[in-house]
């Protein structure tokens, strides 16, 4: 009776130390000589971040990249890097950023200051825009790779046969949609309009066009309440109802109303350059129809394009942060930028890959799209962006719903948030 | 051998699954519980400190708590009801022997092997204003002269996500009310008719009250899994129009991350979880009550 107890507790024994065993594997099977540094990707940039890899890995013996391929959806990316950043695990040494977690994950401190290995002076070698949008509280925690920018394309053809200039009002802009559309087979003007973070870049970019302003992260000033908001977000919000826009503009996210576009049934688009460059492949119906402009101004207003992208930044829990740092150097490098922008058309962060004759071989656009990017408008660099965008997209979503009126969706948003940011702060240099 | 060095024994044996269990559903619970009492928030404050009732207290001045309460109650409610009619209308016809019955009992299940998130994605498309094959098909045959944005207004959108959770989750329902059906003797029934009872006072006499256990079974799963839905819902309008769809579960992810307010999401869960054990207790005592009188 005493042996079958002793190999219960034997059994037992060996399964807890098998889980210990397990736990404490080491994670490379390189040797113990080789330091490895990871990063989370989207896998549909995995492929093109490998040749960055080895490129890096040739260059420093010894040495191990990573590339974990995450999910496709940008959210569930997110989640996976506050998890494993939630529990100070050591797993991912680089984090790959969109441009509106950088504030955040530098408040939380998952984020090393980067201001010793790029110190101010190499804001000049980067697209300014895509530069600052790293920058939290003073200090540079996101060096930029890829950007994007918010565009409005239009059917050149269309324009050009009904004798219409490329509208440079909102005037114009809802006017030529109007004429140019023969609802419901073509339309004039379509864009993102569903409650998700598209819908605050949408608007963003009529509000910069109207002078007005979101947050200014400076003073916590609001300017949801100002006429130029109110005139913004009527608008989008008329933009449907005077049938511009299809009905269900307010339910789109980019794909919907990308492939409206791109099945020729609508004039104008608002999207990211990634649209133009899936109408311009060979086999589109599109190919050499499409222009390209800054969402329109008012008086007192700027054309702009909300401002997008991706970028990398060290983890505070990395074991191997200086290794980190030295493959965002590489990754920047213009070789780099070549391997990754040549063949998905991604625009670069660098500023030379602008002149690169082989990027500009494969991507004619890229010297039009320089042009553009110094006319973005940026999402407001707070902490608290993300609760600052929900409250935004929910009201500006019930303006579309016919839920409240633009005028109350902004009041009410403005409102809300104030509470969440708090007083607004005295301006910089006033004493007390 | 003696009867206590047995029990010692087993106790041995089940120690690992218990100490297993323990690990992944004891410990995040009381986790999240612990949490719900402290001030969590990374963004604003790296350290925690303790919060006493401060988060509940939250919730009461928290008007999108409130509405997106109001939006699961609604949901829940609403497709809960509605499956359960559809279910037993659907198991009440598969019970009976018709020729290709196998073919059709597997068809029907086909909807509830499919990924929520990926058949939530289809019906946002047929939901698509100008793509959508619902307009398409209700212009077709008459009933609309306009396309119709479905997601895009607050009742249309509630509707429409509440008839993709009907589809996707009335498999499960028919499933368990048929296995409930083929529990009843058929000497019962046969009596009953012998008896002289018409087919619906068969039915409402003999069959329902037989199979109330399965339909309560039934009930309790889909009210639980209703309560807590957030992919179905996430995909197909992420809570718009304008919060109109939002639910308790959507909003505490939201919080835990998106917000790193890991205090307030705590309590959130907590507050749903709580919400959740009454009602399901209440309806287990309704529905043990008339047995025991009886």
């Amino acid at each position: 009776m005493i042996a079958p107890k002793k190999v219960i507790w034997a059994a037992l024994v060996l399964m807890s130390t098998a889980a210990v065993g397990i736990g404490c594997a080491p994670p490379s099977a390189h040797g113990p000589a080789t330091s490895t540094i990871s990063v989370l990707l989207p896998p549909s940039e995995r492929p093109f971040w490998q040749p960055i890899a080895n490129g890096f890995e040739a260059a420093h013996p010894g040495t191990h990249v990573d590339l974990v391929e995450g999910p496709q959806s940008t959210d569930l990316r997110e989640s996976l890097y506050t998890t494993s950043l939630l529990a100070r695990d050591a797993t991912f040494d680089l984090v790959y950023l969109d441009v509106t977690w950088t504030p955040k994950f530098a408040a939380a401190g998952w984020l090393r200051a980067l201001d010793d290995s790029f110190p101010p002076s190499e804001r000049e070698h980067f697209l300014p825009h895509a530069w600052d949008a790293g920058i939290f509280d003073g200090h540079l925690y996101r060096v930029p790779v890829r950007t994007d920018m918010g565009l409005l394309f239009y059917r050149q053809d269309w324009l050009d046969s009904a004798h219409v200039r490329p509208p440079a009002t909102f005037e114009q802009l809802a006017e030529d949609a109007v004429v140019l559309g023969d609802p419901p087979a073509r339309w004039g003007y379509v864009w993102q309009g569903a409650q998700y973070e598209g819908l605050v870049c949408n608007y963003l970019e009529v509000l910069t066009g109207y002078g007005g302003y979101w947050i200014d992260p400076e003073t916590n000033d609001i300017g949801l309440e100002d006429p130029e908001a109110v005139a913004a977000a009527h608008f989008l919000v008329d933009a449907p109802q005077v049938r511009a826009s299809p009905p269900g503009v307010g339910t789109y996210q980019e794909e919907e109303s990308r492939r409206i576009f791109q099945d020729g049934r609508a004039a104008f688009l608002r999207n990211w350059p990634y649209a133009y460059r899936l109408s311009q492949q060979a086999g589109s119906p599109l190919v050499g129809h499409v222009g390209v402009l800054l969402m329109p101004a008012t008086d007192g207003g700027r054309p702009s394009g909300t401002l997008g992208g991706w970028g990398l930044g060290v983890s505070t829990y990395s074991k191997n942060p200086e290794l980190a740092t030295e493959f965002i150097r590489y990754a920047v490098s213009i070789e780099s930028q070549r391997a990754l922008c040549a063949p998905t058309g991604y625009a670069p962060a660098l500023e030379a890959a602008y002149l690169d004759s082989t990027l500009l071989a494969v991507n004619p656009f890229l010297t039009r799209f320089r042009a553009l990017h110094r006319h973005c408008t940026v999402r407001p660099a707070i902490a608290r962006y993300a609760q600052a965008s929900d409250i935004l997209q929910r009201h500006l979503s019930a303006a579309l719903a016919g839920i409240e009126s633009p005028q109350m969706a902004l009041e009410h948003a403005a409102h809300e948030t104030r509470l969440l940011l708090g007083p607004r702060h005295p301006p910089r240099g006033t004493a007390g | 051998m003696n009867g206590r060095a047995t029990i010692r024994e087993s106790w041995v044996l089940i120690a690992p699954a218990f100490l297993f269990l323990l690990a992944v559903i004891a410990l995040p619970i009381l986790r999240v519980l612990w949490l719900s009492f402290l001030h969590a928030d990374l963004v604003g404050n790296q350290h925690f400190s303790f919060a006493g009732i401060d988060q509940y207290d939250r919730l009461w001045n928290d008007a999108r708590w409130l509405k997106s309460l109001g939006n699961t109650v609604m949901f829940t409610f609403s497709s809960v009801a509605i499956e359960l009619g559809l279910g037993l209308a659907l198991a009440l016809l598969l019970h009976r022997a018709f020729r290709g019955r196998g073919l059709v009992r597997a068809l029907v299940t086909l909807p509830w092997v499919l990924p929520t998130a990926i058949m939530a994605l289809a019906w946002a498309w047929i939901a698509n204003d100008t793509f959508g094959v619902a307009n398409d098909l209700l212009q077709r045959l008459g009933l609309l002269r306009a396309p119709v944005a479905w997601l895009g207004a607050p009742a249309t959108a509630m509707t429409t996500v509440v008839l993709a959770d009907v589809w996707k989750t009335t498999p499960f329902v028919t499933l368990v009310l048929l296995a409930g059906l083929q529990g009843i003797p058929d000497t019962v029934v046969e009596a009953a008719r012998l008896d002289g009872l018409s087919p619906w006072r068969r039915l409402a006499r003999v069959t329902l009250p037989l199979l109330l256990p399965s339909v309560l079974v039934a009930g309790l799963f889909r009210l639980i899994q209703a309560y807590g839905a957030f992919d179905l819902i996430y995909v197909m309008t992420g809570g718009g129009p304008g919060g109109a769809t939002e639910t308790v579960s959507l909003y505490a992810y939201r919080n835990y991350f998106r917000y790193l307010d890991f205090g307030y999401g705590s309590a959130l869960a907590v507050q749903a979880v709580v919400l959740m054990a009454l009602l399901s207790w209440a309806i287990v005592r309704w529905a043990r009550e008339p047995g025991e009188v009886s």
